[in-house]
């Protein structure tokens, strides 16, 4: 170990003599490689030995080799084999030898999962359906709910339309020769049928356009198949996301290949059908959203308003499927610049984040990621003197981060210096801040950090996994039903409650005229601002009727006068696992209950003993509160959805 | 049924990670050892976290250039002791301090982040819901100084509105080498609405001001009301006052019957 830390440059030589060789030995999907060595900047290509000899002093000056970024990329790409394979090597750690082994039984950790169901991207939340209604409130609230639904109807279509056609393109037969052109004939059909009016007269007005996508090519052998039988046809509906282009084209120039097809009326018929229901689709989403008199036009511009016009009445009236797909992109990236941030600061987000978090299936992931719920994590994990588990996560899973994050270009030097230092803390003998893993880890972990070419990505994933393991079975659940979590939750409703009220006269007044993004994004910040002048003004005014007493009555619940601590399951009390008969009633018999009521209880929670002020201050408070829900319930203008919560 | 006293902890392999905790047998059940709750700190770099000692919560990020003692600052504040050769901070860590701000305890979790570029886009997701943000530069290297505006603009985009931001000239005991005079960083401070000091981490001068003036201005943005202390973004987490006879205010033991480890 002691010849590591003596090695100043990592040794490259070694590694360029078999480039071929390491490439082929490595997992990872072969495109997947090529296209990471084409993103990385260095100009020697994969296949060629003799070149990459020669820029060998380079590449050592420069970084690391093609080799070893071939090895990282492959390491990233396969995290969870290469720890499956690590685990194989120690078969001994399967077993979990008492409660607190730090998880090394566990497998369920992934490194992949970055992400918390409480912090989302746009593209997340388009595609996720239980945060898309929120999203879509928000939006309507700013008048602008067309570019979300133009987004997913482009979006729909575009699926449904590929799975249409690829599904109508299996059931023919290829066996004869070249289709003849098809163009009068698919005129014909069209001209028989009655089209929307403009329609009609763009086909008759074009000449045969040239289209050239590759999905042109598809789109000329389509009809006019041959053979089989109609039952055949599934017009299959996908409802979820996004197919990838790349493998459309690839298919749809698959496609193209067997299109020798001898014409068939039954099938031309289908196809027919087909056509004609993808062109209603595209008309219907086209006259929606994107004509000059629609209702609310999204915002693109002339020109490409026409090439959409283009594509939908493509030549041989097909209808390019992707012919959204740009001012989809137009669309999604307004929505992020304008919008999105705005809605993870409302209160429909906060709701979105209530609702994940009282559905019963809360992941440490939701936690961790989420800056606000680990704000809360932090301080329980401090109570529970355990800070050093979480202190770990966060430094090793950040280094391992920004590490993956440069694919490969980085300083092998540097990453090594960065890993002694995690390795000083946490793993070696004289560790500061000890952390109990063995010392089979603590030899992994050596070996990762001596690596040459220093550490990769994937350095501290076994005890990284063993601090999640922990985090996630002995200290989650406590976190969960802790009152700091109570509490964190109560914040989210009273950021809901706070926002809701002033939200709804905010948007209006400023969303008013049109769609332009200059304004949109000037109002989007005039709106903050004013909302929460309004909070303070409404603080404010509550303040006038009494100076000494400040008073958050937007904080008080309405319904907690109305709860009843102990009303529970109906039963009169379980027995514990420890054997313990707990009383559901009174699960602190030995507490001194003060006498009196419910009610008084209630009453002397709130007061801060018995003097008349305090007593005053409580009456005050709850007739705010009553004021607050009333007038809460008169503003809104959404259904009741605010007493779900 | 023992009349032995009860210790509980969490274990790691053989280290201890969780806090031991004392039972007894009382009333037919195992109670917590109310003699020895407040005990048992010996690793805690914080002072006494006794349960709800104090009221309020500030999260804190600490944010500059490499190598300006954000660390340093950091632990000379909840140690009390100048670390001569601190490593580099990898990613973020927190350490936490409780203080007294008109008559309320108030703990600080302050967060402190890596000052290196290559941890930037990290430390990012560390600055939303913060209440309070130092940002650090060296008296003693001007570039720093001249970042300034590059980490003004991350804090005024990721934070709130509402966040105190307090900048802070470090090093301030290396006179000699002084590279930022006084009143160029205290009228740069006035221009952009920031509060200003010269700190020193070794010797320790104004390392609690810097910390309790940000929590002063915090303090009266809740009492004015321009903070909302109950939003879940603001930063602040805010308890019950202290405990009366600790059952009508929220705790966290009542819901751990018997033994909860």
């Amino acid at each position: 170990m002691t010849s590591c830390w003596e090695q100043k440059q990592p040794v490259w030589k070694e590694l360029g003599h078999e480039p071929g060789v390491r490439i082929s030995s490595l997992k990872g999907k072969e495109q997947e490689k090529t296209t990471d060595v084409k993103t990385i900047k260095t100009p020697v290509p994969v296949h060629s030995p003799q070149r990459s000899t020669r820029n060998h002093a380079l590449l050592e000056a420069a970084g690391p080799s093609h080799v070893a970024i071939n090895a990282i990329s492959a390491n990233m790409d396969s995290f969870s084999s290469s720890r499956t394979a690590a685990l194989k090597k120690q078969p001994s750690h399967m077993e979990a030898a008492h409660f607190g082994d730090l998880g090394r039984s566990c497998l369920n950790y992934q490194a992949q999962e970055t992400k918390s169901s409480l912090s989302k991207t746009l593209e997340q939340v388009l595609q996720d359906s239980v945060a898309l209604p929120y999203f879509i409130q928000f939006m309507e609230l700013r008048r602008m709910e067309h570019l979300v639904k133009f987004w997913l109807e482009a979006e729909s279509f575009h699926s449904t339309t590929w799975s249409r056609i690829r599904a109508h393109s299996l059931n023919t037969v290829k066996q004869s020769s070249l289709a003849e052109p098809v163009s009068p004939s698919k005129q014909q059909e069209l001209a028989s049928s009655p089209p929307a009016g403009w329609l009609e007269e763009r086909l008759e007005g074009s000449g045969v356009q040239p289209d050239r996508t590759a999905s042109g090519q598809n789109h000329v052998g389509l009809p006019g198949r041959g053979g089989r039988g109609s039952g055949a046809l599934a017009l299959r509906k996908t409802d979820t996301g996004t197919p990838s282009l790349p493998a459309d084209q690839q298919e749809s120039s698959k496609l193209s290949v067997s299109n020798r097809n001898s014409p068939s009326s039954a099938l031309k018929d289908l196809s027919g059908k087909l056509m004609k229901s993808i062109e209603r689709d595209a008309v219907s989403t086209f006259t929606k959203y994107i004509s000059p008199d629609a209702a609310k036009p999204i915002p693109i511009t002339e020109a490409m308003r026409n090439d959409i016009v283009a594509k939908i009445c493509g030549e041989d009236g097909q209808v390019d499927p992707n012919c959204f797909v740009t001012a989809q992109s137009i669309v999604f990236s307004a929505m992020e610049q304008e919008h999105f941030s705005e809605f993870l600061r409302s209160h429909h987000f906060c709701k979105y984040q209530i609702e994940v978090l009282t559905s019963g299936t809360v992941y440490l992931a939701d936690i961790l990621f989420c800056e606000s719920a680990l704000f809360y994590f932090s301080e329980y994990m401090e109570k529970e003197d355990a800070v050093n588990v979480l202190q770990f996560w966060l430094a090793a899973d950040n280094f391992q981060s920004q590490l993956a994050a440069k694919k490969g270009q980085y300083d092998g030097q540097e990453a090594q210096n960065d890993a002694m230092i995690l390795y000083d803390k946490y793993f070696s003998l004289q560790a500061t801040h000890p952390l109990g893993f063995d010392d089979s880890v603590r030899l992994e972990i050596e070996s990762n950090i001596c690596r040459e070419g220093g550490p990769l990505p994937n350095c501290f994933t076994t005890p990284l996994r063993q601090a999640w393991t922990t985090m996630e079975t002995v200290f989650l659940p406590g976190f969960l039903s802790s009152n700091l979590y109570y509490k964190y939750l109560n914040d989210l409703i009273h950021s809901v409650r706070g926002d809701e009220f002033p939200g709804g006269n905010i948007a209006l007044s400023i969303h008013g005229p049109g769609s332009s993004p200059d304004s949109d994004s000037i109002g989007s910040t005039d709106g903050s601002a004013s909302q929460s002048n309004i909070k303070k003004a409404n603080v404010k005014i509550l303040k006038n009727f009494d100076e000494a007493i400040i008073v958050d009555a937007a904080s008080l619940d309405p319904e907690s006068l109305y709860q009843r601590t102990y009303a529970g399951k109906m039963t009169f009390g379980r027995v514990s696992d420890l054997g313990q008969f707990i009383r559901e009633s009174e699960p602190e018999p030995d507490v001194k209950k003060s006498k009196g009521s419910m009610f008084s209880q209630a009453m002397k929670k709130w007061v801060q003993g018995n003097t008349d002020e305090a007593q005053e201050e409580m009456a005050w408070r709850i007739a705010k509160m009553i004021v607050n829900d009333v007038m809460q319930q008169a503003q809104c203008e959404q259904p009741l959805e605010v007493t779900k919560l | 049924m023992s009349r032995h006293g009860l210790q509980v902890g969490v274990f790691c392999g053989k280290r201890r990670v969780g806090q031991v905790r004392k039972y007894k047998w009382i009333k037919g059940g195992w109670r917590r050892d109310r003699a020895e709750g407040a005990g048992a700190d010996e690793d805690s770099a914080t002072m006494a976290t006794a349960p709800y000692n104090y009221s309020y919560i500030f999260k804190y990020i600490i944010i500059g250039d490499m190598g300006v003692g954000k660390s340093c600052l950091l632990h000379q504040f909840t140690e009390k002791k100048f670390m001569a050769d601190c490593p580099h901070t990898i990613g973020v860590e927190f350490g936490t301090r409780i203080i007294e701000v008109s008559g309320q305890k108030i703990k600080l979790q302050i967060w402190d982040t890596a000052g290196q570029e290559r941890f930037r886009a990290v430390t990012r997701s560390y600055y939303r819901g913060a209440a309070g943000a130092l940002m650090v530069y060296d008296i003693t290297r001007r570039s720093t100084y001249n970042h300034l505006s590059s980490w003004l603009t991350d804090a005024r985009n990721l934070t709130n509105p509402n966040t105190v931001i307090i900048l802070i000239g470090n090093k301030a005991d290396l006179e000699a080498q002084r590279d930022v005079t006084y009143e160029e960083a205290k009228q740069f401070a006035e221009e952009n609405g920031l509060l200003f000091l010269e700190a020193s981490a070794k010797t320790g001068e104004n390392v609690e001001d810097a910390f309790l003036e940000a929590a002063k201005k915090i303090y009266q943005n809740i009492q004015d009301g321009s903070l909302d202390l109950n939003a879940a973004e603001s930063g602040v987490q805010h308890k019950p006052s202290a405990p009366q006879g600790g059952r009508l205010t929220s705790e966290p033991q009542p819901q751990r019957e018997g033994c909860g480890c």
